[in-house]
This record gives structure tokens, sequence and C-alpha cells, in this order.
């Protein structure tokens, strides 16, 4: 299906190599309104919503960025380390949010995620978790294990 | 064929509006009806864009076909002819916008090019030539399926506007819902036919 | 027969339109010349219209500074227009705040030059060339920040003051189809005029620095532009603190030594924080510096040294051993460069030993 030219103009912008070498779509072959759409379904059947995952991701960046890149242990389960890089990124989605370049590392005892703080804007204003197979694509299922983690060892 | 059926022009006009809107009674441009009705403004923009390049194509190809198609007996290949003017004539809308009406052009530019492939407007040029309209009727027809193109997409986006915020079962979200608010926009403009009949 | 009628006027129509669309080209997209004016006539040209302002500047050689190159996504290139040129595009609206609207301020990129045009722009702009400059030497410093030194070829020097920076116009490359432009700060001396050196830390999945760290070699030449910022040794202060973390060296360094080498009756402290003692570089530079020079302090610091680093030197986040150091803070100028994160809590910690924020000077990533 044809898509809004607006947002056609975005998904322009996430190809390989206009705003970032990887690109925000990776691999995938479905149109950004597909991709959204998707991720939405996904989060709604998790039973909760982008801006409430974006929270919690952002409280594990904001523990790691004090430490000054040294790994920060969060809710004795977690370790976060969070590297600042040079330079600013801009959002796809063309709202003037130019993102830092800090990338998170959480590990749980189980699994390591990443993300960086595009892809904490992205998801909260947006609800985009980037195309299958992007660098930085991030499962909103994946997020939801991590975070279940910590629930049940209550 | 100068003289044409003996139908008002005006009554063309409100009828192309109501009772045989291009896209709730002919199911023509459903595709970017369905698929660029999520926001009003952006609905009304290209709402403006379709109407504005149905009259220009309209006129060019009626001229088109009584001055160059007929005389050469090229009639079979009208449908080729019509898609090639109106991809030329969205080219040279889009330039001279550019140029002289710069801020038309930043509200509607963008929508344009998606225009050149929508086939309510090569629907219009079909219409004219098979209900044998005159120049004037064409115009009026023209205009009116621009009208009730822009009048069905902007209900349909407000509608879905007001949509988004509520909870839909999941099966239902996106195209579904939009199909589903066609059929009834569809079904109320029912209530018009019988007041003029065109087709 | 029909066929060959049908070819022939499907080809002439097609024909006919084209000369049509190519003929409203060519007099629809010909804004022919125009004057632009520049500061109320400090420089005024012809130009070609037809192209967007900021492309239009830049062959006239007056480079704006951006980072995306003319896609609306940086927000950078913001000029002041004297002439009115139509309402504020959907693409610019989010980068501009209310103000600069009302105060005429665009992007250079979204505005397209279409009839004479007057321009307010700083004036440390017209001294921003172009440069061709020529890589002489790539050393890898940790393992992931490495040290380019350039040759000037085309102009052979440039005038800089010590702390400012440099853009770096990238090449295409692998899948990089267009060029980008990004800011790095120049760590050489400005009397050594005829070359450059910047210090480039990779990001992963960065444009310019995958390009940096991974195409460039020795010998290819590359186009710099510059100098631009504010970030240069300012009046007063008989004490200079200096506090740096990642490639936030390279300013610090091109200061350090230009004050050293003017004889400058001033105290300086360089503090230098990294995790490990891998992510410390120029260790022996400064270290010689320090022993070289009564009034230089050199303070490499570790927030997490490995066991095998066996370091001796100071242990414990940059803002610790700031605090540790920094007590008295009379006559005091502080500079700062590296990532925001350290930023911000190193001015916290000298405002809590009294230094004024007017005194503190910064350079964030």
């Amino acid at each position: 299906m044809r898509q809004d030219p607006r947002l056609q103009m975005i998904e322009n912008n996430m190809h390989q190599g206009v705003l970032a070498t990887y690109g925000f779509l990776g691999s995938d072959t479905r149109s950004l309104a597909d991709v959204l759409q998707a991720d939405q379904i996904a989060v709604h059947d998790l039973g909760t919503d982008h801006r409430a995952l974006a929270t919690k991701m952002r409280s594990f960046t904001a523990a790691g960025l004090k430490a000054l890149g040294v790994p920060v242990t969060v809710n004795r389960l977690y370790q976060v380390t969070v590297e600042e890089f040079k330079g600013s990124i801009p959002c796809p989605f063309g709202d003037n949010y130019q993102a830092r370049k800090v990338l998170t590392q959480v590990s749980s005892p189980t699994k390591t995620l990443y993300w960086s703080d595009l892809n904490l804007h992205m998801i909260e204003e947006h609800g985009f978790y980037e195309g299958i197979g992007a660098r930085y694509r991030i499962d909103p299922r994946a997020i939801a294990e991590l975070l279940e983690e910590e629930a049940d060892r209550r | 064929m100068d003289g044409g059926p003996a139908i008002s022009p005006i009554i063309l006009l409100f009828a192309a509006i109501f009772t045989s809107n291009m896209v709730l009674a002919n199911f023509l441009g459903m595709c970017s009806f369905i698929s660029v009705s999520s926001e009003y403004k952006t609905a009304s923009g290209l709402g403006k864009a379709v109407s504005l390049v149905m009259i220009v194509t309209t006129v060019i190809n009626w001229l088109v076909y009584r001055f160059i198609v007929v005389p050469l007996g090229l009639d079979y290949l009208r449908y080729i002819i019509f898609i090639v003017v109106i991809a030329a004539t969205v080219q040279i809308i889009e330039m001279a916008m550019d140029r002289y009406l710069p801020d038309l052009y930043m509200k509607l530019g963008i929508f344009l090019p998606l225009i050149t492939v929508n086939c309510s407007i090569l629907g219009i040029s079909l219409f004219m030539i098979i209900r044998d309209y005159s120049l004037v009727q064409s115009l009026f027809f023209g205009l009116g399926s621009g009208l009730g193109w822009w009048l069905a997409i902007s209900a349909l986006a407000a509608i879905r506007e007001k949509i988004a915020k509520n909870k839909l079962p999941l099966g239902l979200e996106g195209p579904a819902i939009t199909f589903i608010i066609t059929g009834i926009i569809a079904l109320a403009f029912i209530g018009f036919s019988g007041i003029f009949i065109i087709q | 027969m029909s066929i060959v009628l049908t070819v022939f006027s499907v080809s002439l129509i097609s024909t006919i339109l084209a000369t049509l669309v190519v003929l409203a080209d060519k007099v629809l997209n010909n804004y022919g010349e125009c004057e632009i004016d520049i500061n109320d006539g400090d420089k005024t040209f012809m130009v070609t219209g037809g192209s967007n302002l900021l492309s239009t500047l830049a062959s006239s050689r007056i480079y704006i500074p951006s980072a995306c190159g003319g896609k609306a996504t940086c927000g950078l290139c913001k000029v002041r227009l004297g002439s009115e040129v139509g309402a504020v595009l959907p693409t610019e609206e989010p980068y501009l705040t209310k103000e600069e609207i009302d105060a005429n301020v665009r992007l250079s990129c979204q505005v397209k030059v279409k009839s004479s045009l007057k321009l307010y722009i700083p004036e440390e702009l017209f001294n921003v060339r172009e440069y061709k400059a020529k890589i002489v030497r790539i050393t890898r410093m940790t393992r992931d920040i490495k040290e380019f030194q350039f040759a000037l070829v085309n102009p052979a020097s440039v005038a800089f003051k010590a702390g400012q920076y440099i853009q770096v116009v990238t090449k295409p490359y692998a899948n990089i189809k267009e060029s980008v432009m990004r800011a790095y700060s120049i760590s050489s001396l400005p009397t050594n005029n005829q070359e450059l050196e910047i210090i480039v830390r990779l990001v992963p999945g960065g444009v310019c620095t995958t390009f940096m760290h991974e195409y460039l070699q020795e010998g290819d030449e590359l186009s710099l532009r510059g100098p631009f910022g504010e970030f240069y040794l300012h009046e007063g202060g008989d004490t200079l603190v200096f506090i740096a973390g990642g490639s936030g060296l390279a300013p610090i360094k091109s200061m350090v030594f230009d004050i050293l080498r003017q004889k400058l009756d001033k105290k300086l402290i360089f503090f230098f924080g990294a995790v490990t003692k891998q992510d410390l570089y120029y260790v022996d530079l400064f270290t010689k510096l320090d022993a070289e020079h009564d009034n230089f302090q050199y303070v490499p610091a570790l927030s997490q040294p490995d066991i095998s680093d066996e370091w001796e030197g100071e242990i414990g986040l940059i803002t610790e051993v700031v605090g540790r150091y920094i007590t008295d803070t009379a006559d005091m100028q502080a500079y700062l460069c590296g990532s925001p994160g350290m930023i911000d809590a190193c001015i916290r910690v000298l405002e809590k030993a009294g230094l004024s924020q007017a005194d503190i000077y910064y350079d964030e990533f």
C-alpha cells in the first residue's frame, strides 16, 4: 500500500548511509508504516505502551550516565554501562530532536541489550523500534522480557 | 459531440460531488484515499491538490481527445495518451507552482507526484469521453469530482482522527477500520441518489 | 500499417509532451542572475539563481556551518535574511524558534535563491575557507582513538586560534552515497600554520568517524573547512584549569602548548579522565611537559584501573579528583572539553569549589 508522502520522506532519511551508516530499517523490506504498525501491535499485546517502556529504559541510562563510563549495578540485578561519544544524530522523523550519542548496555544474568539515546526518543515519541536487521533494532518483547526478570526475582 | 448530453453543467457539478462521488460511488482513487487519510491536515492538502489537477487535466485531455485523438483515429490509444498527458501536466503544474505560488507549492507540492498515478484522475477523463461531455460540462464535471474527492477524504480523515484516540479491537486497527468507515460514508451518500442521475 | 501508425503517434505525442516539460523547465526554473548582499554591503556578488542558499553561498566561498549537507536534518545552517522569501517551509519549522521566525532566520539549505537577497551572518564566517589537505600521518592512540596529521595543499596556510575546530568533508564510501561534514577540534599549534592535527574517536555507526578510521589512508587528499568556534583562551585568569576526557583532549593540547610557548605568566593544571590505562594517550608527551615547566601540572586520573595497569596515579571519577585538587578558585578560569555528562558533573564540582559560571568555558561534543 502506498503510504503518506510525509512518512515516505522520513523513510528515505532512514536508509543506510543517509543519517547513519547502518540505517534504521536494516534488511526490512516492509514500509515504515507497516513496521510501526507491527510494533504497535506487539506493544499492545504486551499490555504496555511506548512511553512506559521508554521511561523504564531511560532510568537505566540515567543511572549509568552518572558513573561516567564505569559499569554500575542497578536493582542488584542489571549491569549497566553507558558510553558517551562525540557528536549528535538527528531524529529521522524530522522533529529537530538531536540525540546525543549515548550508548547504554544493560546485562541481566540471561541477556544483554544495547540502546542509544536516539532509540529512547524514537520509542517514546514515534513508537519506532527500527526495522528488523537494523543495527540498533530493539524488539519491544525483548525489552519487556529484560524488565520482567526483575519482577520474577521479587 | 460539442453539445454533449442535455445536462446542465451546474447539475453535473453537484452530481459529481454527491450522487456519483468519484471515491464513494465509483470507488476510484482508493489507494491514496486509504493511505493518506490518517491526519486531517494532510488529507485536506491532498484533496485540494487532487481537485486542482482534476480540473486542469480534464480540460487538457478534452482538448487532446477532440483535436488529436479523434481526427487521427487513435481512440484505442486513449488510455496511454491520457496517462502521459496527466503525467506531463502534473510536472508542469509543479514547476509553475514552485515559481509563482511558493506558498501553495509548500502545502501541496509533496502530494503532486502522488497524484500522477491516482486512478480517479484518469477515471474522470475516461468518463467524460464515454459520456460525451462538452468542454464546459467536462470542466464542471472535473471540478465537481475534485471537490467530491476532497470532501470524502476530509470526512474520512476527520473520523479517523477521532477514532485514533480510542482503543480498537486489534484486528480492526489501521486499514480494516478505514474500509468499514468508508463503507458507512458511502452508504450515507446513497441517500443523495436519485436527486441527480448522470450515470 | 496500424502498428506503424500507433508507434508513430505514441512517439510523437510523447515527444511533444517531453519537449513541453523541458521548455517549461527552461522557462520556469530560470531565475537568472541574482545579487547576494551580506551584512548590508560588506560583501556583494552575483550568483545564478535556482539552487538553495547554502550551496549557492558555498560556491561563492562563503561556508555556513552545516553537518547534514542540505537535508534539513541538522538545523545548523541558520542565517538571518533581510529580504522576504516566502513563508517558512514545513521542513524548517521544527528547527526554528518563534523568535527566530520573527527575526526572519531560516535554514539556508531550504531557501531557494529566486531573486536578489540580503542576509546577515557572523563576520568570522568570512575567514572560513575550504582547504585541500593531504594526510601525512595516521597514528593509533588507543583502541578507538586515532590522530590524523594533515599538510595543507591549497591554500597552504591557515590562521586559527588554539581551541577552534575545523570541519572534515567526507567522500562517499561503501554504502554512504553523500558527503557529510563533521566538526573536530584542532590539536596542533596555531604557529604551525601549514599543518593541522585532529584527534578522532571511532563512534559505532558514525558516518564520518568510520570513514576516517577505516577508509582513509596516509597520502589521501581531503577537504577541510574552518576555522570555526568560540572555545579559545579568554582574557584574565592566573590559574587555568583544563579538564578533558576521550577525544576532548584535542583543543586542550593546542591551548596548553600555545600558552606555554608564549611563556604567559599563568599556572596551568590539566586533568585527563579515563576508565582504564588503555584509554590514556599522550601520557609521555604531557609528563615530559610537566617536568620541563614549573607552571604546568598534568593529572591523569583513572576511574577503574585494571590490576594489570599497575597504576600509581590518581584513582576515582574525574569529578572526585578535580574536587581533591581544586580548593582555592581565586583568579581561576576553567576550560572543559569532553562528553556532556562529564562536563555537567565537572561544572557542578567547580561551582561548589567557588568558581563562577562566567569563568567556566566548555566545548561539548
